[in-house]
């Protein structure tokens, strides 16, 4: 079991992150800068729960189109079946998970390389159907258009972007204290042990498809959650949303701020996006200078910007032991 | 349907699938050296395709030193990328892939700062077509296909016959034990790199008149690529032109019966059901 204060930084964490979510609208009313917090807290329930996934061992490319899948099932019921938003955002996480539990039992039976290649072929075959097949259902190359925006609860309209915003925030937080809450239990300790040495923990007694296959299903229904979101407030829906490059975005962002804490995807996707939207301005050298950060980082970083604090600990206490102990070679 | 229908449409399958055939070699030969999966390997086909440009179709220099051109310059821009980079990833599928997608990154804005981002054209060095029994198809293509089909020989003439390729071979099967045995695998993978970026490089050129040059012209390419050595099995290169061979038998057949996007809904099918009933691959060691 993790010692006591591990269970209460993390909480600590969560608490902050939720402060930091709630005071940014009191702070700024400009819809620019609350767009843009509204796509992170979006990216951050996307990121959280890829990194979840990716904490078993593997990166599952498909991600993005479970996203797909729950933004299209959302919109759809709600276009074509007129329900409520607030009915169809728990329909579309649902669908989403259901479509995982076959395709993550097919995709789990393969390891390393060959998992990522299997499910970015899945995610093409998705996009490829969004773009192309029952065109009269799924709008085609033209996507849907005029999805309702979500409908007024409680007497509050979900119309502006600061209503928005609050219920994005809502949502993550929520998937956030389901995964905080996950990393220190017997799954954190499963999944870790899983990527640490699958056949080990295999022959310890962990049933390591069906942790695998948990984080795969509870992730895809995440992702879902986003989607059904991001249909019902950009109000348009378009196959190339969920194609390879928003994907390898959320990849960027995980593993840029590091996959071995569950705070690693926080760091990466808000230090990412912010540093992109700075960057706007530079048009061709944006994707210049970001491609070069990029590699920087994985060649000087590889455990990601989350491990920083820990390497200049590490660096302090090294000088500081050679200073106490001159003439006694240190080993590391 | 008659016979010379479909005598045609393999034709025109198989004669492109060579081109990319050249492609999925470099990227499995990198990925049975190095462990890597290198996404950026179509931005290597874009550069050759942009040597290709500049050499035969700017400066008005032979073709043929145009493609030679393009292998040369590709190969070195390989060799330098493994040397500065992926040397230090070995190994490390998700940090390699990453990198590469930085490189990716990199290569494209570097393109579109120089050449801008409108497609070039790239005149054709051969004109004029040949007819056999009712089957038609363009010198052009047709020298496409010879001149791919002759570097894959002479890939494994390199890989079967020479000691630098035995050398990299025994590389791929085992990096360790062919560093205790004296290959120097710093310099065999620095070589295999440029050797698999040097034909990526090479059927960019030799596409470039088929097609027109853009920095984003990279991205099919290595697409068809990954279907090609996932049939065929990674690391394995006579599964790559084995996998080749099939996906264009699928693409020229298919394109006969199906829309575009059912045949490349196809091509993933195909991937999805080798990689579930033979994950290494058709011919991918077990």
């Amino acid at each position: 079991m993790a010692p006591r204060h591990a269970a209460i930084s993390p909480l600590l964490a969560l608490g902050l992150l939720a402060l930091a979510g709630v005071i940014l609208p009191l702070v700024t009313g400009d819809s620019y800068y609350l767009d843009v917090a509204t796509t992170i807290v979006m990216n951050l329930l996307l990121t959280m729960s890829l990194r979840m996934q990716i904490s078993t061992g593997q990166l599952n490319m498909a991600h993005i189109s479970f996203m797909g899948i729950g933004a299209y099932t959302s919109a759809l019921l709600a276009m074509r079946a007129g329900l409520s938003f607030w009915l169809t955002l728990w329909v579309g996480a649902l669908v989403a998970a259901a479509f995982a539990v076959p395709i993550g039992a097919i995709a789990l039976r393969l390891t390393g390389p060959y998992y990522f290649l299997i499910t970015f072929a899945f995610s093409e075959v998705a996009r490829l159907i969004f773009n192309n097949f029952f065109v009269g259902l799924l709008g085609g190359p033209s996507g849907l258009v005029e999805i309702p925006p979500p409908g007024p609860l409680l007497s509050v309209a979900f119309t502006g972007k600061l209503e928005l915003y609050c219920l994005m925030l809502g949502l993550f937080l929520l998937g956030a204290a389901i995964l905080v809450r996950l990393e220190y239990s017997r799954f954190g300790l499963a999944a870790g042990a899983i990527r640490q040495g699958e056949l080990l923990s295999a022959t310890l007694g962990v049933d390591v498809l069906r942790y695998k296959l948990t984080a795969f299903v509870l992730g895809s229904a995440m992702a879902g959650i986003a989607g059904a979101f991001f249909a019902h407030s950009h109000r348009v829906l378009h196959s190339s949303d969920f194609g390879l490059e928003p994907m390898v975005q959320l990849v960027i962002f995980t593993v840029i701020g590091g996959v071995g804490s569950i705070w690693g995807p926080v760091i990466g996707t808000v230090l990412m996006t912010v540093a992109s939207e700075l960057m706007r301005e530079l048009r061709h050298y944006e994707t210049l200078v970001f491609g070069l950060v990029l590699i920087l980082t994985m060649l000087f970083l590889p455990d990601g910007l989350v491990s920083v604090p820990s390497r200049l600990v590490r660096a302090l206490a090294r000088t500081r032991a050679r200073r106490g102990a001159i003439g006694v070679d240190v080993a590391t | 349907m008659s016979l010379s229908l479909l005598v045609q449409a393999l034709l025109n399958g198989f004669g492109l699938a060579m081109a990319y055939v050249l492609v999925a070699l470099g990227l499995t030969l990198i990925f049975s050296i190095l462990e890597i999966i290198n996404f950026a390997h179509g931005e290597f086909y874009m550069v050759g395709g942009f040597v290709a440009y500049l050499a035969f179709g700017v400066w008005g220099l032979p073709y043929l030193v145009a493609l030679l051109g393009a292998i040369i310059c590709v190969a070195a821009a390989g060799v330098i990328a493994e040397r500065l980079v992926f040397r230090h990833l070995r190994g490390k599928t998700l940090n390699a892939f990453i990198v590469s997608l930085g490189l990716l990154w990199v290569m494209q804005a570097a393109a579109q700062l120089v050449f801008g981002v409108q497609d070039k054209s790239v005149p054709s060095p051969f004109s004029g077509i040949v007819r056999f029994s009712g089957v038609v198809i363009s010198v052009e293509r047709l020298a496409v296909t010879l001149a791919a089909a002759a570097l894959i020989v002479a890939l494994y003439a390199f890989l079967e016959h020479t000691r630098t390729g035995r050398a990299m071979r025994a590389t791929a099967q085992d990096a360790d034990a062919a560093a205790l045995l004296g290959v120097n695998i710093e310099a065999v993978s620095a070589l295999g790199f440029g050797v698999g970026c040097g034909l990526a490089g090479a059927s960019g050129a030799l596409l470039a008149p088929l097609f027109s040059v853009s920095p984003s012209m990279g991205a099919l390419p290595v697409v068809k690529a990954f279907i090609i050595i996932i049939i065929g099995g990674m690391g394995s290169l006579p599964g790559a032109v084995l996998g080749g061979l099939l996906l264009g038998a699928l693409e020229g057949v298919g394109t006969l019966f199906f829309s575009s996007a059912a045949v490349n809904l196809l091509g993933f099918l195909m991937v999805i059901a080798v990689l579930l009933l033979r994950p290494r691959g058709l011919l991918g060691g077990t």
